[in-house]
């Protein structure tokens, strides 16, 4: 073997190098100072067909292979590491997570002029709470019939708001970590989708980044891209792809600095010869050379490994971390080799030098990477340890919003309470019978023993009437008092509420009342125990008594009218997540069928939980029925 | 009276019926009987391919008898040492003590475990070997873990013959049928065949996929397929191979709902049945209901091989699942059953639980089982307010069929 590209990859290098230097370089300082995007030259690009390089011809790409994309990527970095990031996240992140998990239709609609470069392409995968832990992702997406409703925000996406199509993360499965994410296809101008500001950036100035907003956007479930539940699978195998596209990318700001460097060591002449011949200097150059050809050969390497269909995930992550971080080495001594003239604005190496620290920290920190790269030698970390994270047990009712209204009057409190349901999506001009069945109504007011005198039971029906909502109560006042009837009580036992809206009125929330709501879309509490288990269950809540807070809420919600009939209800129904393979290969011995479980390990042969069959010692033998490792095939 | 059929030129089928047997394995209940299938290749040298079941012995050495028509033994090709093929080969050792047997070495350990009295009458071949008999040349080639370590098929590469030991076997007994395009197999003989393949290889699935895989440059020359058990196939490889592909892969062969109860007094079984009119209702076509106490087990795992969808409908006993479901998914467990979406009902007069321990198994023991999220509590029986959420679940189903 050979490590070299062929002539084909050194012809599109040409290609593209010419293209770089000629139609990006000389505006590189401008596009850095203005923060502004290369619209121009990206379209040429389009033209060029170098915007989908790795795809196939019939999705309009230009039917060619990994190295290629990367070789493309590194030569625009080389110029401008702006442009680098453009195509790498165009083409890595937001292209083709379409093409290797999108339907036939999604592809034909969005992969194809993406490919094409008619469109730019996003990512949005990261939020504040949750950037290296994808399990924090707080952005929903509910199923409304044929739609998702899509809430929330997304921090740092590079190419918005220039790109039209983003693949973006949000959760349809809340509170199972990762397995309750889902992927989908959205399209900039859709209603409720804006962008935030735009981010006044270190280095890569040329490309844009900004903030996505989602505010009730109407999502087609034909723009779900995969399954339900496997978003998290579909954003890891994304990143691991991506960060081949950032290796290039650190690869091409280095390789740019370097070649600065040293040309101006050659012409800078000190103690009577150039600086390149100072030792000092040559020994910086000799360094700076052999991490750019060990780094070149990690990353080819890497896209190599990916158009063999071969795995890959750990080789890119390592390519990704050893190119940027000695990235920055690299431009670090090149600026170092300028001297003062490096350090002025205006200088190629001093606008390298910022872009190449963004390419430590972005796709996937350096410290990830090396989870990543620590996790494929090692294994996952073993059961024992997640398996205690995962005994902390949530609410009964699933994580809620648990907002408790307590600023201001009574009066204040109970708007703002009328306004978060309206916010929410609730319409108070509509009602229904109060007498409808628990489990057909969309909205239930339910009374607890806390509602007092039966008298109250007054207030409660008012309620309901102002609210549009059934009348349920918990067990003891169906069965204790007798308030209801004993059909009308909410329960694990009782009656099961699954619509939309329930608001609790004097009910403390009992286990077995909490268990009988847990799909309610809204939980509502009105109790004047603050320390009610409800209040840990709930969306919103407010703290008072019923006399006082009832009154008020009824006035709130009357707009004097007589209620309209409601619509058939749209029950929101909960995803269910889907089981997917483990990561891990398994295997199977010839001579028994015992199948080796990693996350088990094999405690009588030693061999530790979370070992992967890979990293076996040749020695171990299957502890059934005693044959060899070779013996076991993979299923 | 001697009973046997010609396959091709020069090989016979010198196998024997059995239909007094009520459980095949001592396990799985046998409607039709089984038949134990063995081959004879007259060539220079005469070659016997496995033996049968001792219930049939007699009969299978009447049929070898008048087969070889005076000539005498000279070889037995050993594929699977299973006893319902091999516990003849004492009887045919102390009847031709000039032949010679020919398999591999776990076979050969396996004979002396079960006290075959084999002596120095044996020759080891190894994978990728082949013997010549005259015209005919046989090549060996293992099938480790189908369903035994020993397990291997043969290959007559002179006319394309494929012993294929347990492989494409089925139940039911072949009453004068020799070969598989003589009957409607997929009216009459698929159900059985899968109930057999699923049931006795079913856990086995990767190790039939690796031979399958290793069988592929093989096919172009394969003429008949000549298995332990059932038909012989001649024709139409590619639908039972198709077939054998599906089950291996734990792939579903249709998008349909098996609904499976657990009903003590009928209430969980109306449930069952509910579900089952509103899915027909919404269009689905292809719906079964089974009550596990008198279904065997057997027919709920073949069953659950061929569907996507299973509901299993439990009431709750002694705190617990109902001991019969519970069975049922110990032995999916046991198969390797995966990849099939499930619903769940529980019934439960005082404290229903086993709907959420149904989840937990299904979760926690099998793999990539999606349970659909609607939950069905059933309290003694149903009640109209609970058809809401039946038809909620029905149409989750529905849905989910889609996908």
């Amino acid at each position: 073997m050979l490590y070299k590209p062929t002539d084909a990859h050194e012809a599109l290098r040409a290609k593209v190098r010419a293209f770089a230097e000629t139609e990006v370089k000389p505006y590189a300082f401008l596009m850095d100072k203005e923060n502004e995007f290369p619209t121009e030259a990206v379209k040429k690009m389009g033209e060029l067909g170098w915007m989908g390089i790795p795809f196939p011809k019939e999705y309009g790409g230009a039917g060619l292979d990994n190295i290629s994309y990367a070789i493309a990527v590194e030569e625009l970095a080389r110029v401008d590491g702006g442009a680098g990031v453009i195509l790498s996240a165009h083409t890595s992140l937001g292209a083709w997570p379409i093409f290797a998990f999108g339907t036939e239709e999604q592809k034909k609609k969005y992969l194809i002029p993406l490919a094409k470069g008619e469109k730019i392409g996003a990512f949005g995968l990261t939020e504040p709470n949750a950037g290296s832990d994808a399990g924090g992702t707080e952005t929903t997406a509910d199923r409304d019939g044929d739609c998702y409703i899509l809430n929330g925000g997304k921090i740092f996406i590079t190419n918005a708001d220039k790109a039209e199509i983003y693949v973006v993360f949000a959760v349809t499965t809340p509170d199972i970590g990762t397995r309750g994410i889902s992927a989908f296809i959205v399209e900039k101008g859709w209603a409720g989708f804006t962008f935030g500001d735009h981010y006044d950036k270190l280095g890569i100035r040329s490309s844009s980044t900004a903030e996505l907003i989602f505010n009730n956007v109407k999502v087609p479930k034909e723009n779900l891209l995969g399954k339900e539940g496997e978003g998290f699978r579909i954003a890891m195998s994304t990143l691991d792809g991506g960060r081949i596209g950032i290796a290039a990318q650190a690869l091409g700001i280095s390789q740019g600095a370097y070649e600065s460097a040293l040309e101006y060591s050659k012409e800078r002449v000190q103690f009577g010869k150039p600086i390149c011949f100072q030792q000092s200097i040559s020994f910086k150059l000799a360094d700076m050379a052999t991490k750019l050809r060990a780094g070149r050969l990690l990353v080819y390497s890497s896209a190599a490994l990916k158009d063999e269909h071969q795995p890959y995930g750990m080789e890119s992550a390592m390519a990704k971390q050893f190119v940027s971080d000695n990235g920055l080495e690299i431009v670090s001594e090149a600026l170092q080799i300028f001297g003062g003239s490096g350090y002025l604005k205006g200088m190629d190496i001093e606008r390298m030098y910022r872009d190449a620290k963004i390419c430590t920290i972005y796709e996937g920190t350096n410290e990830i990477q090396r989870v990543v790269i620590a996790a494929h030698i090692i294994g996952k970390i073993p059961k024992s340890e997640s398996a205690a994270k995962a005994k902390k047990a949530g609410p009964i009712t699933g994580e809620r919003k648990n907002e408790i209204f307590k600023t201001g009057a009574p009066k204040e409190q109970v708007a703002a309470l009328k306004a978060a349901l309206e916010k929410d999506g609730y319409d108070f001009s509509i009602g229904i019978d109060p007498n409808t069945p628990i489990v057909q109504a969309e909205r239930v007011v339910s009374a607890g023993k806390g509602v007092g005198e039966k008298k109250n039971m007054k207030l409660i029906e008012d309620l309901a009437l102002q609210a549009g909502a059934a009348i349920g109560s918990s067990r003891p006042v169906a069965e204790t008092l007798r308030y209801l009837p004993i059909n009308r009580y909410v329960g694990m036992s009782g009656q099961k509420f699954s619509g939309n809206l329930y608001i609790a009125v004097g009910i403390s929330g009992a286990g077995q009342h909490l268990k009988g709501i847990k799909n309610a879309s809204t939980i509502v509490a009105i109790n004047n125990n603050a320390s009610a288990p409800i209040f840990k269950n709930c969306d919103y809540g407010i703290v008072g008594d019923l006399n006082v807070i009832l009154p008020l809420l009824i006035a709130a919600l009357n707009n004097g009218k007589p209620k309209k009939p409601a619509p058939p209800m749209k029950k929101i129904k909960r995803a269910t997540p889907v089981k997917l393979p483990p990561l891990w290969k398994a295997h199977i011995c010839n001579g028994c069928g015992y199948e080796y479980n990693p996350d088990i390990g094999d405690s009588e042969g030693g061999v530790s939980a979370g070992t992967l069959f890979e990293n076996l010692p040749d020695s171990w033998i299957c502890p059934e029925c005693g044959e060899d490792k070779n013996q076991f095939i993979e299923v | 009276m001697h009973c046997t059929r010609k396959v091709t030129d020069n090989l016979y089928w010198v196998g024997a019926n059995e239909h007094r047997l009520a459980l095949f394995e001592n396990i799985h209940p046998l409607t039709k009987g089984v038949s134990y299938n063995s081959y004879l290749l007259l060539d220079d040298k005469t070659v016997l391919f496995d033996t049968v079941d001792w219930s049939v012995c007699r009969q299978f050495l009447e049929n070898v008898a008048h087969v070889l028509n005076g000539r005498k033994l000279d070889y037995l090709v050993i594929n699977h040492l299973e006893p319902d093929h091999a516990a003849s080969i004492d009887e045919v050792l102390l009847r031709y003590p000039e032949v010679k047997l020919i398999s591999n070495e776990k076979a050969f350990m396996q004979m002396r475990q079960f006290g075959f009295n084999i002596d120095e009458r044996y020759e080891e071949i190894k994978e990728g070997d082949t013997r010549s008999f005259g015209k005919h040349t046989i090549a060996f080639v293992y099938a480790p873990m189908v369903h035994w370590p020993e397990a291997m098929v043969s290959f007559d590469t002179t006319n394309g013959v494929l012993f294929a030991a347990d492989a494409f076997g089925t139940f039911n007994a072949l009453d004068g049928v020799l070969f598989a395009d003589e009957v409607d197999f997929d009216r009459d003989w698929l159900d059985e065949a899968r109930r057999y393949l699923t049931n006795i290889v079913g856990k086995y699935g990767p190790h039939i996929q690796a031979l399958l895989k290793k069988a592929t440059p093989l096919v172009p020359s394969i003429k008949f397929i000549c298995p332990l058990h059932g038909p012989i196939w001649r024709k139409d490889f590619g639908y039972i191979i198709e077939k054998y592909d599906k089950w291996s892969r734990y792939e579903p062969e249709v998008k349909g709902v098996l609904i499976i109860y657990a009903s003590m007094y009928g209430n969980t079984e109306s449930a069952a049945v509910a579900l089952a009119t509103k899915l027909r209702e919404k269009g689905v076509k292809d719906v079964a209901v089974r009550d596990v106490s008198s279904t065997h087990v057997s027919w709920l795992i073949s069953e659950t091989f061929k569907y996507s969808h299973v509901v299993l409908a439990s009431v709750t006993y002694n705190l617990g699942i109902y001991p019969l479901i519970h069975n049922y998914l110990m032995d999916m467990k046991a198969l390797n059953l995966q990849q099939r979406t499930f619903a769940v009902i529980e019934n439960g007069t005082w404290a229903p639980k086993a709907g959420g321990l149904i989840r937990e198994f299904l979760d926690k023991e099998l793999k990539q089982i999606t349970v659909l999220g609607d939950e069905l509590t059933i309290n003694s029986s149903m009640t109209e307010e609970k058809d809401v959420e039946l038809d909620s679940m029905a149409d989750s189903i529905v849905e989910s069929l889609k996908g």
